[in-house]
């Protein structure tokens, strides 16, 4: 059986009267990638925190490598590398600095090789100021100083945020690798794509409730395709008329699919009728929610 | 908790190196000109004006009091609540302090490290210009009467940095309970004003001589006499444990405030029926 580094029971947070998250249960396995998917304010920073103790919960309870978050929060955190996803960051200071400030702080030693290795992976000059940083160059810095420690938990609130593609997949291959090492990571996004590149389990969070929790192959397994198919001339109609295809739109000399299942079939016959161009449509995080919800009225399949 | 004692210190150094500098404008000025002005200030000795501000100038030891144990501690406490309210919440506003308390420290050492670096600090801006104020006074010595030696200037200015740590403190509790640095700000500037207006009003006033202990500024003698024979051990203590309370009371309200979110401690999140 697989240890639990983190574990919700009924976690719930608000802020005077407003909601931040509500009966959260989650389970994160050791040595797994876990998404936490979800849109703005929808509570994943706010879990994040409470794992952290920069806050209690209202009600319910987190563990993480079965210590209590908030009686045992500095045993904890010395487990942790964390990215913010407010990320503040001291501006008067050299990067390498910071760097130097943030092992210092931690109580540890050695760890220069390392965030020399990631700064220069990232492209990050460490020898410059802080505030002469774009925001994407001071992202870097927060990414360095979450992995540098070499933690057994790192928790990453949107990471890639502000980032350039390179650089984006780049943090993604450190991540990678943290997992390859066999270490835990929570990893909080609004971006599909990056989620699935890297995560083995996704959780989606929506106005503070977890609605799924389901390995990342088995979500995308279910997801929807779009797809617009762009003919010589206008087909006959009714050739899509199949299983998991509905046509949702005919116009002059293209035909707009949702697709979920029979992809070959609907390709096959496309193919028939002299298909010109085809255009797939990426499924926004909106269209995973409303299928989630609209697959049992009650929107949960946690 | 040392190394982040450290690291506070570090990151107020060129503070410290301005505030000290800045100030040393107040014995450069104000003592270096005393020769100059030495005359006409005996005609002032006894005026109410004067003395409604907590100020005597007939003497040097009177013209140093009211400068350097009055005026001075004002300014400097302009520091202490800059730095008292910016290191706790101005750093959870701006989102620094998030990183501070996701790192293995627990929050009382986070606390402790900036009110030493805070206390710290601000002693050694003082010491800037306890030393600048010697250096000046040994300068015009031979050109003006005093019964005052360079020590007890010295000690003189030192004598105002109690109050300036109490103010310093009672700026982190503010920070570590209200639920924004403006707020925070804005009770300990109305703290150190009306003490100050108060302490002299009801020095001078019968009617409000009852709340004379409730204004901070009435333990800090500006009297000639205190300048040279120093000032109250009693007074001394009093801002020093004020100071201690405060801080006392700033570990407790930081310790179950709920960092980032920015409320009042009555402002508890509750679940809805």
């Amino acid at each position: 059986m697989r240890e639990n580094v983190i574990e919700t029971q009924d976690l719930t947070v608000y802020y005077g009267k407003h909601r931040g998250i509500l009966d959260v249960n989650l389970t994160i396995e050791k040595g797994e990638v876990f998404g936490f998917l979800g849109p703005n304010g929808a509570g994943k920073t706010t879990t994040q925190r409470v794992l952290l103790d920069v806050f209690p919960p209202t009600t319910g309870k987190a563990t993480v490598f079965g210590l209590d978050c908030q009686k045992d929060g500095v045993e904890i955190r010395q487990h942790i590398g964390y990215l913010p996803g407010e990320l503040a960051l001291y501006s008067n200071m050299k990067a390498s600095d910071f760097f130097k400030m943030y092992e210092f702080l931690r109580g540890e030693n050695g760890t220069k090789d390392y965030w020399q290795e990631l700064a220069d992976r990232l492209d990050l000059d460490t020898s410059r100021k802080i505030s002469q940083f774009s925001r994407g160059n001071k992202q870097k810095v927060g990414v360095v100083a979450a992995f540098m420690s070499k933690a057994d938990l790192l928790i990453l609130d949107e990471p890639t945020g502000g980032l350039d593609p390179l650089v984006q997949q780049t943090v993604l291959e450190i991540v990678r690798e943290v997992k390859a090492d066999g270490r835990t990571i929570f990893f909080s996004s609004h971006i599909l794509s990056e989620i699935k590149a890297v995560c083995d389990r996704v959780g989606i969070i929506r106005d503070g409730q977890l609605v799924a929790t389901q390995r990342v192959e088995d979500m995308f397994a279910q997801r929807m395709n779009r797809m617009t198919l762009i003919f010589e001339g206008m087909p006959p109609a009714g050739i899509f008329k199949m299983d998991g295809v509905t046509e949702l739109e005919r116009a002059d000399k293209s035909i707009t699919l949702e697709v979920r299942e029979n992809l070959p079939g609907v390709l096959s016959t496309a193919a028939q009728h002299n298909v010109m161009d085809i255009e797939t449509h990426n499924i926004s995080l909106e269209e995973i929610f409303l299928t989630y919800y609209s697959k049992d009225n009650g929107g949960s399949h946690v | 908790m040392f190394r982040l004692l450290v690291q506070e210190l570090k990151f107020r150094r060129n503070t410290v190196i301005g505030w000290g500098l800045g100030l040393c404008f107040f014995p450069l000025m104000y003592i270096g000109i005393y020769p100059s002005v030495a005359d006409e200030m005996a005609g002032f000795a006894d005026l109410e004006i004067y003395q409604a501000m907590g100020m005597s100038l007939g003497t040097f030891a009177d013209w140093v009091g009211s400068i350097m144990i009055v005026l001075l501690p004002l300014i400097a406490a302009i520091y202490s609540i800059s730095n008292g309210t910016g290191t706790l919440a101005g750093e959870e506003e701006d989102g620094r302090l998030e990183m501070l308390v996701t790192l293995p420290l627990p929050r009382w050492q986070i606390v402790t490290a900036k009110a030493l670096a805070l206390a710290i600090s601000s002693a050694i801006i003082y010491l800037i210009v306890s030393v600048v104020s010697l250096i000046v006074f040994l300068a015009i010595e031979s050109q003006i009467e005093t019964v005052m030696v360079g020590k007890d200037l010295f000690n003189a200015v030192m004598a105002g940095w109690p109050f300036v740590f109490a103010m310093g403190m009672i700026a982190m509790f503010l920070a570590a309970f209200c639920s924004s640095r403006r707020f925070a700000s804005m009770i300990s500037t109305v703290i150190l004003v009306v003490g100050y207006f108060g302490s002299n009003l009801a020095a001078s006033t019968k009617v409000l001589e009852p709340f004379e202990p409730f204004f901070l500024n009435t333990y800090l003698d500006g009297t000639g006499k205190a300048v040279i024979e120093g000032q109250g051990i009693e007074d001394t203590l009093v801002l020093l444990g004020v100071g201690l309370v405060s801080f006392i009371l700033a570990l407790i309200f930081f310790q179950i405030r709920k960092l980032t979110v920015g409320a009042w401690p009555w402002q508890r999140g509750k679940v809805e029926a």
